[in-house]
């Protein structure tokens, strides 16, 4: 070995599925039909694994500090997301890197907690979030929680008492979702802008809760 | 299709039907009852948009619901609490009258 540490060797993933040989087939099939390059394709995923949640954090930051985009967020998702410059539709006219245009904000109150999950594939509202993390689209994640939504949330560290409602939303249709966690305690003078911080990928998946000492970018030691 | 069968606040029963080739109607929520909590839009069902039927004028257009079962009723030995919930969008086709 030509390194010092110790790990078994790198590979090309030990499981091809047969969706992964299905595109590979598709993509070079359109790429020698000339539909779209070699490089068409590379720069649009490029572009669609650039998006990273920050939309979704400023929709609820905006959300906690405005009720009247709040009542607007809530009532249609879609258009309230054009208000901070994110665009469903834009660029394919049917919502990629969506696959659909139905967008719902889930509210959290101190009654009811909102998580997300396709237990079908891997649906996940990209435009507002950006790619979904690797285990959200696991088996292990979508099998079990929608059936032992408490112990799966345990496991990231979650807990309720038996009188708050877990609501589990499954993505198994066109519509999207997306969880607007409450504002914690301790902000209350905080601007848009620091709020944004705080609500992390996780918190808009519900499977954490909003933390004023904790941003995605500086985790507490 | 333009008339929806049902309301908000329906008690609804996902048939056990059978499903050869795609449907986006899991297996869990078959035979299970719940209440529809929201209207989705007509679109084409997912039984004929996987066979490239996609449009209003090639596919079966039909009404999406919001269910919304109670995980007690969905499950056997369910260990959370009594209020949990689970919400499914079902097409109208998948619904009966519970």
């Amino acid at each position: 070995m030509s390194h010092d540490h110790d790990h078994d060797a790198i590979t090309e993933g030990e499981q091809i599925s047969e969706f992964d040989v299905l595109e590979t087939a598709v993509r070079e099939l359109a790429i020698e039909k000339g539909l779209f390059s070699a490089d068409d394709h590379r720069r649009f995923l490029e572009w669609a694994q650039s998006i990273g949640p920050t939309g979704g954090s400023k929709l609820v930051a905006k959300a906690w500090v405005d009720p009247d985009f709040k009542a607007r967020l809530l009532e249609n998702g879609v258009e309230a997301c054009k208000e901070v410059g994110i665009d469903w539709r834009d660029p394919t006219g049917t919502g990629t890197p969506s696959d659909y245009t139905y967008f719902y904000v889930l509210e959290n109150t101190p009654q009811i907690h909102n998580v997300i999950v396709c237990t079908l594939c891997s649906c996940y509202p990209r435009p507002v979030l950006g790619m979904s993390p690797e285990w959200y689209r696991t088996p292990n994640y979508r099998r079990r929680l929608v059936r032992w939504p408490r112990e799966v949330l345990a496991e990231f560290g979650l807990a309720f008492p038996d009188d708050v409602e877990i609501r589990v939303h499954d993505s198994n249709q066109k519509s999207r979702f997306m969880v607007m966690p409450m504002r914690p305690e301790g902000t209350e003078d905080w601007s848009e802008e620091q709020l944004a911080a705080i609500v992390t990928r996780d918190t808009m998946i519900g499977v954490a809760l909003p933390d004023p000492q904790w941003t995605a970018a500086h985790a507490p030691a | 299709m333009s008339e929806r069968r049902f309301s908000i606040g329906d008690r609804v029963t996902v048939r056990d039907a059978t499903s050869l080739f795609h449907t986006r109607t899991q297996a869990f929520t078959r035979g299970k009852t719940g209440v529809v909590v929201e209207d989705r839009p007509p679109w084409v069902i997912p039984e004929d948009e996987a066979w490239g039927r996609d449009t209003e004028e090639t596919g079966r257009v039909e009404p999406f619901y919001v269910v919304r079962y109670r995980q007690r009723d969905q499950w056997p030995g369910y260990t959370g609490a009594d209020g949990d919930t689970l919400e499914t969008e079902v097409s109208e086709r998948w619904l009966e009258p519970a």
